[in-house]
């Protein structure tokens, strides 16, 4: 592709209205990009706006994997800085409630540290201090920087940039091909639901940022793209029981972290694999492993009304067969330049990835473009605090 | 599952489309779209996000309540009872039950926060370097209390009043400016008590107590610049 000399003529397509795509939309255009993104339906109806709320640390993720956690942690430090109207800043307790979590603290606290995740041990006492309704058979725990994020909301804060630097955002508008020149893509043709008409956009460059859907639309180019689509759920309760996250200090599994949010607790998850990213209907049975998980960390859930349980898919990248295979996938994501790796140029696409990422997601995306584009431009989305999600529909109706 | 008919808005025929879904005791409103839109028509237009009623995305009027359709059960509507789902009347429509917010996020003030020192635990010991535990506001901003609102007059509605009544409670030393904002004509004097705003509310804000409680202020501090200005 020619590197093009004016950095506004560059026209990037973003497809996908999630974190990512907001992220991604925001840079670009902070860059001096021309950008347009489409979303089917409404803005963050995929599996942004499911999330459970937990701002990861990386502490999660940190034995498994140190830079994904050493990522995590800096993120979190930057986000609060950036749009700390969507986080609740309290902490997050990995609680040993067994003498088998008990003994899992020193493989995780070194490797906190050696990710430069701050870490607090606090006995039994010190902790349900804090956290009086904690079952009392516990043996302690360690405190991190975790919290709570608004699933909606932070990446609102990121469309409210991305709009007032004039991106042009486009939701119920669905990506029905793409338009190619020879081996390049050098347009999509969009539905506009509104009308219900077709259109044509041409543009120099489509990234691919629909999370779980991703393999669906670079099939679409005839690209295959391995992904692994991973459903988990989740069940909210009435009733705010705790202020910190709580987690179990163990390997990460089914059930093991709760999440205080506004006035309701929120346990999660499960995980399973799904050849569909549409398909994430509740299976009966997580509903009470679930309760049950929640109960054993806080009895008083058993007391709370039951709100909604809900399902969403985790976007992990790489292909995996069962669900042993799922859970060792890496949390980390990929840009991967479809040019290079599958001989269609003018499309990117984005694999795996966080909630707690989406900031930095962004940035790496929009580095691989401004070098493909011969772009020197730096990333500043780190440095100034984004607007107010309200800020988002200052700019009128959406058209 | 069981299986009922339920009857959705589409804008096209301006009239409705029917469609038996698959339910059982937890299949939301919003769930019985969601099926709707993958199983039968990807062109039906609806609002939603979080799914768990954190968002404020999903508000429509089922059988003419206005709810979130994430935490509405079908299960609880009556089985002899027909379902019919339309847009939330008052909003900007786009097309069958969506609608865009902007005029509704228009009303509220610009620095209005949306933390606050949380409420449970309150004796609970806090890390070192904090001062107190801090959660999201209640307000979903969902535009429910300002739909179901028989005011008609153009005014801020219920939603921002009570989001300027929380900015007041969590800085008195502010009182008067918010007093200010509250107090324009196009702020709390526009209420007619009715109280559906309180009752339709899914996160117990309560914006009719809280108008209320606004227009007290408003009228204890014209008494007092009132007697201020006879002693002078």
């Amino acid at each position: 592709m020619q590197p093009m000399g004016n950095v506004s003529d560059t026209h990037v397509v973003v497809i996908g209205g999630g974190g990512t795509g907001a992220a991604i939309l925001y840079d670009l255009v902070q860059r001096g990009f021309k950008a347009t993104l489409f979303e089917r339906g409404e803005l963050t109806c995929g599996s942004t706006g499911r999330h459970h709320g937990l701002l990861h640390s990386g502490a999660r993720y940190v034995v498994k994997d140190r830079e994904v956690g050493r990522e995590c942690m800096n993120e979190v430090r930057i986000l609060k800085r950036i749009a700390p109207e969507a986080i609740e800043a309290n902490r997050g307790i990995f609680v040993a409630f067994t003498e088998e979590e008990e003994a899992y603290r020193e493989t995780f606290e070194e490797a906190c540290a050696e990710a430069d995740i701050p870490t607090q041990w606090l006995d039994a006492d010190e902790l349900l201090a804090m956290e009086p309704r904690l079952n009392p058979t516990l043996r302690g725990g360690v405190m991190v920087p975790d919290g709570t994020l608004d699933a909606y909301r932070l990446p609102m804060h990121f469309f409210a940039g991305a709009r007032q630097l004039g991106a042009v955002i486009r939701n119920f508008a669905r990506v029905e091909s793409f338009v190619f020149e020879g081996r390049r893509i050098a347009g999509v043709t969009v539905r506009d639901l509104r009308t219900g008409t077709d259109e044509t956009v041409a543009c120099d460059l489509v990234i691919n940022a629909t999370g779980g859907w991703a393999g669906k639309l670079a099939a679409m180019a005839d690209i295959n793209l391995p992904i692994t689509p991973a459903p988990g759920t989740m069940l909210a309760h009435q009733g705010r029981l705790v202020n910190n996250i709580i987690e179990r200090l163990r390997p990460a599994s089914d059930g093991d972290i709760l999440v205080p949010q506004r006035g309701l607790s929120i346990i999660g998850s499960t995980q399973w694999q799904s050849d569909d990213p549409d398909d994430c209907r509740v299976p009966d049975a997580d509903v009470e492993l679930l309760t049950n998980a929640a109960i054993d960390m806080v009895p008083d859930f058993k007391d709370t009304k039951y709100h909604k349980a809900w399902a969403a898919v985790r976007p992990l990248a790489g292909a995996s067969s069962t669900e042993e295979e799922g859970r060792e996938l890496s949390r980390d994501f990929e840009v991967r330049n479809h040019g290079t790796l599958d001989g269609v140029e003018g499309m990117l696409s984005l694999t795996g990835g966080k909630a707690t990422t989406l900031r930095i997601m962004g940035e790496k995306t929009v580095d691989v473009v401004c070098e493909m584009f011969d772009v020197e431009a730096s990333c500043r989305t780190a440095d100034e605090p984004l607007p107010n999600y309200r800020q988002f529909f200052r700019h009128g109706v959406l058209v | 599952m069981k299986e009922r008919t339920v009857a959705v808005y589409r804008t096209a025929k301006k009239a409705v489309d029917e469609f038996t879904v698959p339910y059982n005791e937890r299949t939301t409103i919003l769930d019985a779209l969601e099926y709707i839109r993958l199983q039968e028509d990807p062109d039906l237009m609806y609002r939603q996000s979080c799914h768990h009623g954190s968002c404020g995305t999903c508000g429509m009027a089922v059988n003419g309540e206005f709810v979130l359709s994430c935490i509405k059960r079908l299960a609880d509507i009556p089985e002899d009872q027909a379902v019919r789902i339309e847009p939330l009347p008052t909003m900007h429509q786009i097309g069958d039950l969506a609608f865009d917010p902007a005029g509704f996020f228009n009303e509220f003030p610009d620095d209005i926060t949306y933390k606050r020192v949380s409420d449970v635990n309150t004796d609970a010991a806090v890390p070192e370097d904090m001062e107190h535990y801090e959660r999201f506001e209640s307000c979903i901003e969902c535009g429910l209390c300002v739909t179901s609102c028989p005011v008609t007059v153009d005014w801020m509605g219920p939603a921002a009043l009570a989001s300027i009544h929380r900015m007041i409670e969590k800085n008195p030393d502010e009182a008067d400016t918010w007093l200010d904002r509250a107090a324009e004509k196009r702020g709390v004097e526009q209420c007619t008590k009715d109280f559906s705003c309180s009752r339709v509310c899914p996160t117990g804000v309560a914006p009719g107590k809280r108008i209320t409680l606004l227009g007290s202020m408003i009228k204890k501090r014209e008494k007092a610049r009132a007697s201020e200005e006879k002693q002078e």
